[in-house]
């Protein structure tokens, strides 16, 4: 699956992207890695970015971009 | 082109991630001893200040914008990585880094940190906000970090509480006096052979054709191979004269290709092979392992807490809305009486330097022309104050991140980006420093479009025109009972830009070519409570601003109008209708009768292209030369006047609602004009810009007056 469809409040981790070449690499930058936790807090009104924390910060990032990142759930 | 203020021989840089606290530290270790330009918030490009250090001396500071890597992403961010690779290879360069911290974010801001670390250049690590945490949370001790990073050292301190600012001062002193450089020969992490070999031929072109330090070589050639455009940095590049000299710049673009070719034949994880190694190697020291990081995910900050309410999918527009209501409503009400203080002082001294002054023609011109004409401006300060010191409460509380989140869903849709809503809202304060804060929107086109619309935003500089118009045609009364009339109509003007804004957005995105992806990824910054000292040093700078206009774009056209509303003076019949101005403002009287304007407003539209508040002041000098008596409340001026032939009120309520359309669409402020060209790197948007608004507000003008007076309203 990947981080678009993660609920508020679930834990995945980072497993992959689903088209590397295409891949934002400042995502990479700000640590969302394979192999990284992450976990989802929401989404903005009206289908906006969702909003992750990873590390000890918050990062928000659009629906599209998000549906790049291959996580696996963590229970 | 401004030039920029220039660096003495020996001075320190300063830089960190967004977010960090880096005014504020900036702010702190320089006081107010700032080379800063004339425009408040142009510090988005290049801050220089000077530290006082304990030896007595002083040394120079550069202060970058906030950066999250080397690989940049936004144009601001490629100014400090151009900036920061020129310092390699040049002369021009610091003799110190000062990498800013934020210790509740250490691993991801130890990365952009760890890539400073490659330049040879000693790094002071600064750890700020250590007021967040309490001591024993600190997952590694500054002396520890010092020694794995291979720092020049690593100072706590808290720029909230001001402390450790003493502390990193001597640090600075004794760094700058024996400086420690552990001149390293590699990077600090592990590649696999296969890595290794790849990218040696980029290695060795950096080492040998460019004198870089081996470790920096690495880094780059690292850097550079994740990317196909990753040369970019070298290539041509539009704003500076930093490229490689051609013969180098085509050997280098070859090897590029040649290295990615052998990644890719060897099958090497290209794009994530730097962030993987730094972030490895950055949690071993920091002694981060997946159990450490859950435990800090499952962690609610009181910030995720508040968004509950304040991001919430239906509450959170609500609020917003509600957050920009309220401002503009208080914008005007609470202003009313400090603005009643400064129109007293005014009037006070005009009539003070009156009487102690001989009745001469001397006289007139500074009572009239200077204080008339300066006062009437002033008068709009308060109401300045109000709005910049909102907006940068806004801003500075880490609201602004919320309401970009909120809306870039929106945004998208009118073809702009989520990141176009701090440079659109502080538009109501400025357009300028709004249109250097676009350099955050990565996508070309959608941070063009904001530009283009960015001065449909009512700046403050229309405020005493609104206001003006208000106080003499609105009446003080309650709407619904709970809305008065008057801040109701001032909020209409701030809606009718922003909507007609956003209208021209959709417009302009649907025929302005794209050119790259857009992508929103933004850090949600924790909410903090604004320090007084920043908020109060914006609206410092916005208001010694407006003062410095008032003194000296005010000052001259003052003066000059009023010698042309004095001249030539026709003894019997002081008509100021046969005055120079006079007759100026009679010629182009026909071009604007449609819109409801007389040749007063004629002259003051005319004189309003220096600067939109120099419109006010017209209208006083004009009106002071014509009465030629005590300076009287300007709103009493426009509400008597009354034409010498119908013998009825020359101005309605009508005619000041047409004022203020005209104000909100006309392009005045040939400044905004100025930074656009710059920020463009042609004419051509700047004359767009220019043409489409000036059509607009007659057009609008024009249908609101001429409509009214078909309904009647005339």
């Amino acid at each position: 699956m990947t981080v678009n469809h993660l609920h508020p409040g679930e834990f995945a981790v980072i497993t992959g992207f689903t088209e590397d070449i295409n891949t934002d690499p400042r995502l990479l930058e700000m640590g969302l890695l394979p192999g990284s936790v992450i976990r989802m807090i929401k989404q903005a009104p009206f289908g906006g970015p969702v909003e992750l924390k990873i590390k000890d910060y918050y990062l928000s990032l659009r629906v599209e971009d998000s549906a790049k990142i291959i996580v696996k759930k963590k229970i | 082109m401004k030039s920029s203020p220039s660096l003495s021989k020996e001075w320190i840089a300063l830089t960190g991630n967004p977010n960090t606290g880096k005014t504020a530290i900036f702010n702190l270790l320089t006081g107010l001893n700032q080379k800063v330009s004339n425009y408040p918030g142009i510090t988005v490009e290049r801050k220089i200040g000077e530290i006082y250090l304990p030896n007595k001396k002083n040394i120079q500071i550069l202060d970058l914008p906030g950066s999250y890597s080397l690989t940049p992403k936004s144009y601001d961010e490629q100014v400090v990585s151009e900036e920061i690779l020129s310092w390699v290879r040049s002369d021009k360069k610091p003799s110190l880094i000062l990498s800013i911290v934020d210790i509740s974010n250490l691993t991801r801001n130890l990365y952009f940190t760890s890539q400073l670390l490659d330049l040879g250049i000693p790094v002071i690590v600064v750890l700020n906000m250590m007021d967040q945490i309490q001591k024993n949370e600190l997952p590694i001790s500054p002396g520890q970090l010092k020694k794995n990073l291979s720092a020049a050292a690593v100072i706590p301190i808290s720029a909230l509480k001001k402390k450790g600012v003493n502390h990193l001062k001597d640090t600075i002193l004794s760094q700058l006096e024996n400086p420690k450089i552990s001149v390293q020969d590699d990077l600090p992490f592990e590649m696999t052979g296969i890595q290794r070999s790849a990218i040696r031929p980029l290695f060795v072109f950096f080492k040998d054709k460019m004198d870089y330090s081996p470790r920096l070589a690495w880094a780059q050639a690292l850097r550079t191979s994740c990317r196909k455009d990753g040369l970019n940095i070298y290539g041509a590049d539009i704003y500076n004269n930093k490229a490689l000299e051609k013969e180098k710049w085509k050997k280098l673009t070859e090897i590029h290709s040649q290295v990615q070719q052998e990644l890719k034949d060897k099958s090497v994880d290209l794009l994530a092979l730097e962030p993987q190694l730094r972030y490895r190697w950055i949690d071993g020291i920091v002694n981060k392992t997946e159990e450490t990081d859950v435990a800090e995910l499952l962690n609610e900050t009181r910030s995720e807490k508040v968004d509950r309410v304040m991001t919430h999918k239906v509450a959170g527009p609500f609020i917003f809305i509600g957050i920009l209501y309220l401002i503009f409503q208080s914008v005007f009400s609470w202003s009313v009486v400090p603005m009643d203080w400064v129109n007293s002082i005014v009037e006070q001294f005009g009539n003070w330097v009156r009487l102690i002054l001989p009745p001469h023609l001397i006289r007139d011109l500074i009572v009239e022309g200077v204080i008339g004409g300066v006062g009437a401006v002033l008068v709009f300060m308060p109401q300045i104050i109000f709005l910049v010191f909102f907006m940068a409460i806004l801003e500075d509380s880490g609201y602004m991140a919320r309401t970009a989140f909120m809306l870039d869903r929106i945004m998208i849709k009118l073809g702009l980006h989520g990141k176009s809503i701090l440079p659109l809202m502080t538009g109501y304060a400025c357009a300028i420093p709004g249109i250097l804060a676009t350099r955050t929107i990565d996508n070309w086109k959608e941070r063009l479009v904001t530009i283009l619309i960015l001065p449909l935003m009512s700046c403050s500089a229309r405020l005493p025109v609104y206001a003006l118009m208000i106080g003499a045609f609105v009446p003080s009364t309650k709407v619904f009972g709970i809305f008065d009339a008057q801040g109701m109509v001032l909020v209409v003007m701030y809606f009718l830009g922003t909507v007609t804004a956003l209208f021209l957005a959709v417009i302009f995105s649907r025929w302005i070519k794209n050119k790259g992806n857009s992508t929103f990824i933004m850090e949600m910054p924790p909410y903090r409570i604004p320090l007084f000292r920043s908020v109060f040093r914006q609206v410092y700078l916005r208001v010694k601003q407006f003062v410095n206009d008032a003194g000296k774009i005010i000052l001259v056209v003052s003066i000059i109008l009023w010698v042309l509303a004095s001249f030539p003076k026709t003894d019997e019949t002081q008509n100021i209708q046969f005055s120079y101005a006079g007759k100026i403002g009679k010629t182009i009287e026909p071009v604007i009768r449609p819109l409801g304007f007389d040749w007063k407003i004629g002259i003051s539209l005319l004189t309003s292209f220096a600067a939109r508040e120099v419109m006010v002041s017209t209208l006083a000098t004009i009106y002071n030369v014509e009465a030629d008596n005590d300076l009287i409340k300007l709103t009493d001026r426009l509400k008597k006047d009354i034409d010498h032939e119908t013998k009825e009120p020359t101005y309605s309520l009508l005619t000041g609602i047409s004022i203020m359309v005209f104000f909100v669409f006309a392009a005045q402020c040939m400044a905004t004009f100025a930074v656009v060209r710059r920020e463009t790197n042609t004419w051509k948007w700047p004359f767009f810009m220019i043409f489409y608004m000036t059509g607009l507000a007659y057009i609008m003008s024009f249908i609101v007056y001429q409509g009214g007076i078909y309904f009647g309203m005339g």
